[in-house]
């Protein structure tokens, strides 16, 4: 009977421990849970663009959830992501990149403009993080930052394309190039400026200060310039929009430009119409196809609500999942220097997006910027003209 | 010469706009003594109310306005009545009490009605070509309600009894009330006007440029300039600084750019108050 009794003790101990055991590695594995910052513009006249990239790194997180998580190691990792106004500036990127540390993320998706990368990187640098983000700024990425990457090419890449394009379509012979007056303005206006001079279109660049609302007084001395074009370059959606009615009602008839990102719905929507836009082009970053409509499909099954406006998104989809693939190939969701070499390693390739490159060599001096297909948007007389799918752009 | 014309015009548009924003700001100040950090929200809040009206109710585009104009109105009556009353003789408290309803206002905007600009346009489109000006009509519509209501603010101060009582509160409170004023029962009145001529601005102003949440950023930092230049508390100064505001701003945004032209506007503020640290008609506006 004691024998019993002790033999009952031992493997009721042993289940116990057994059981722990079990509970434990359930709770590591439990545990394991893949944090994605995200910094971007969620606020202000940029917000379009600050929306997709949010809901672009929700559906990514809630795609591989719906796996079981990321494969890594010998373990799947549930994805969860925490976002951050960066209000398109330096020091709401970096109040946002320091909140994300806290959290312990190491891995950011974003931020959007060349002030929020302005902002992040120094913290980014100081703590190893990751950074898939998207300034068009002339320094966002280089050697200097090994950690950053670009989630899509800058004007370098795409400007030179759609003037060629455009000038063909208009007969472009004089442009305004016109943007902000920070890094975000001029660093764009001034590469857009070089793509035209190359092309043999006389440019101009013009600058005003953010936070402008009414834009009368520029839209004169712009039109006393007498261009061809305007081109509003980076100019957030919002003074892109009261630009364009602005200049329309001052008389201006020539092609109004935006080589510095999409939000072409939002812009017609402030000028009253694209019938008021009449004549207009713009730098597309992905053209919306078959394979790109499935991911607005997979939003809405996702979310139960339409995909983020802007087209950014479909773009950012694509390098959220290129940052996943790597930490997966990786086998590390801390270990970022790791993480780094196996996505510069990865082909450049989505199963919506197809196939691109990575660039930048050339211009920032590293080959870390991903460069997928993208598309020229007209319109014109007041017609949406279908956007035009360009290769992806080699930034040469 | 044309190109001056042409920058005058829009200077006088801006001018007028201004105008309208920083009386109520003035008037806040100059009676309260309350810097009202909430101005701007008011100016959201006349633009999203107005546009609620038009676009979800089919309310006509005038009767928006003056729906907007008086909801803005209350809210700045009922925020006065109930907050501010309590704490008006605590600068420092009104300043981040303000500031606080600032970004309530703006975050509820952004909550309901989301981050990006809806199409809210004015009624009236086209421009007046006279020879090589083209003048957008909606910017004459709104220049001419914008000096209607510069008038009917002026009528309001000093040829009515409740201006009268108003202006007597700001020279001298202790005084004003021994005479039988009640300061309880005029500053919400007086808060309410101001903030619904913020409401009118924004009602006016957002069809013809944007409307988004943030848009009530510039407009407090424009109002609060225009009031320094003028001299904080004075009426006719901040009409005056705010149609040279305007001036000036299209001025040295045509002939200097957008960059050098906000410079030469903050420059020239910074020469007016070095000479004049009062502003242009400051004095003392709060005697007790």
């Amino acid at each position: 009977m004691k024998g019993t009794s002790q033999h009952f003790r031992k493997s009721a101990i042993g289940g116990l421990v057994l059981g722990l055991t079990g509970f434990l590695a359930g709770y590591a594995q439990a545990a394991c849970e893949l944090k994605l910052g995200v910094v971007g513009t969620l606020s202000g006249p940029a917000a379009q663009w600050g929306l997709a990239l949010k809901g672009a790194v929700d559906l990514v997180a809630a795609e591989y959830n719906a796996e079981g998580g990321v494969p890594v190691g010998s373990e799947k990792c549930r994805v969860a992501v925490s976002a951050f106004d960066g209000k398109y500036t330096a020091e709401g990127a970096a109040a946002g990149a320091n909140a994300l540390v806290s959290q312990g993320v190491k891995f950011i998706i974003g931020p959007i403009g060349s002030p929020e990368m302005t902002g992040l990187k120094p913290i980014a640098a100081r703590n190893n993080l990751l950074v898939m983000g998207n300034g068009y700024a002339k320094n966002a990425i280089g050697p200097q930052w090994p950690l950053v990457f670009h989630n899509g090419p800058g004007p370098s890449g795409w400007a030179d394309p759609i003037v060629k394009v455009a000038k063909a379509k208009f007969g472009i012979k004089k442009v305004v190039v016109v943007a902000p007056n920070d890094q975000g303005g001029t660093d764009i206006a001034s590469v857009d400026a070089v793509a035209y001079k190359n092309n043999g279109i006389e440019a101009i660049e013009e600058y005003y200060q953010r936070g402008t609302s009414n834009f009368q007084p520029i839209v004169t001395r712009i039109i006393n310039m007498q261009p061809d074009a305007v081109d509003t370059a980076s100019s957030p959606p919002g003074d892109t929009g009261t630009m364009a009615k602005q200049l329309r009602q001052a008389g201006f008839q020539g092609p109004i430009g935006h080589l510095g990102g999409p939000g072409t719905e939002e812009i017609a929507r402030i000028a009253g119409g694209i019938d008021v836009l009449k004549t207009f082009y713009w730098y597309e970053p992905i053209v919306v196809d078959e394979k790109i409509q499935e991911l607005a499909a997979a939003y809405k099954k996702a979310f139960n609500t339409d995909r983020p406006e802007s087209n950014l998104f479909f773009q950012w989809v694509g390098a959220a999942r290129m940052v996943v693939k790597a930490i997966s190939k990786a086998g590390t969701i801390t270990d970022t220097q790791k993480v780094a070499e196996a996505l510069r390693s990865l082909p450049v390739e989505d199963p919506n997006l197809g196939k691109g490159l990575w660039i930048g060599q050339e211009f920032f001096g590293i080959n870390q910027e991903l460069s997928f297909p993208f598309g020229i948007g007209t319109i014109i007389d007041g017609k949406m003209q279908p956007i035009v799918k360009q290769p992806a752009a080699t930034g040469k | 010469m044309n190109e001056f014309i042409s920058a005058g015009l829009i200077g006088v548009s801006l001018g007028a706009q201004y105008a309208l924003l920083a009386l109520g700001f003035t008037l806040i100040f100059g009676i309260l003594g309350v810097v009202n950090f909430a101005h701007g929200g008011f100016y959201v809040a006349g633009g999203y109310i107005a546009y609620g009206f038009v676009s979800h109710l089919g309310v006509p585009y005038v009767i928006a306005v003056l729906l907007a104009t008086l909801a803005t109105g209350a809210i700045g009556y009922l925020f006065e009545l109930f907050l501010v009353e309590r704490i008006v003789e605590d600068h420092l408290a009104t300043l981040m009490l303000t500031l606080g309803l600032y970004l309530t206002m703006s975050t509820g905007v952004l909550v309901a009605f989301g981050p990006e600009s809806p199409q809210f346009q004015f009624p009236i489109s086209g421009s007046l070509q006279i020879g090589k000006f083209h003048l957008p009509i909606e910017n004459i519509v709104v220049l001419s309600i914008c000096l209607l209501a510069i008038a009917t603010v002026y009528l309001l101060m000093y040829k009515t009894d409740f201006g009268r009582a108003l202006r007597a509160l700001a020279d001298d409170r202790q005084v004003a009330a021994a005479q039988g004023l009640r300061p309880r029962l005029l500053f919400p009145l007086a808060f309410g006007v101001a903030c619904g001529l913020a409401g009118l601005t924004g009602a006016l102003v957002t069809p013809i440029l944007s409307l988004a949440p943030h848009v009530g950023d510039p407009v407090l930092a424009t109002s609060f300039l225009i009031v320094i230049l003028g001299g904080l508390g004075s009426i006719g100064g901040a009409t005056i600084a705010a149609f040279l505001v305007g001036l000036v701003e299209a001025y040295s945004s045509v002939y200097l750019g957008g960059s050098k032209g906000a410079l030469a506007l903050f420059v020239l503020v910074l020469i007016v108050l070095v000479v004049r640290p009062s502003g242009l008609f400051g004095r003392e506006v709060r005697g007790a």
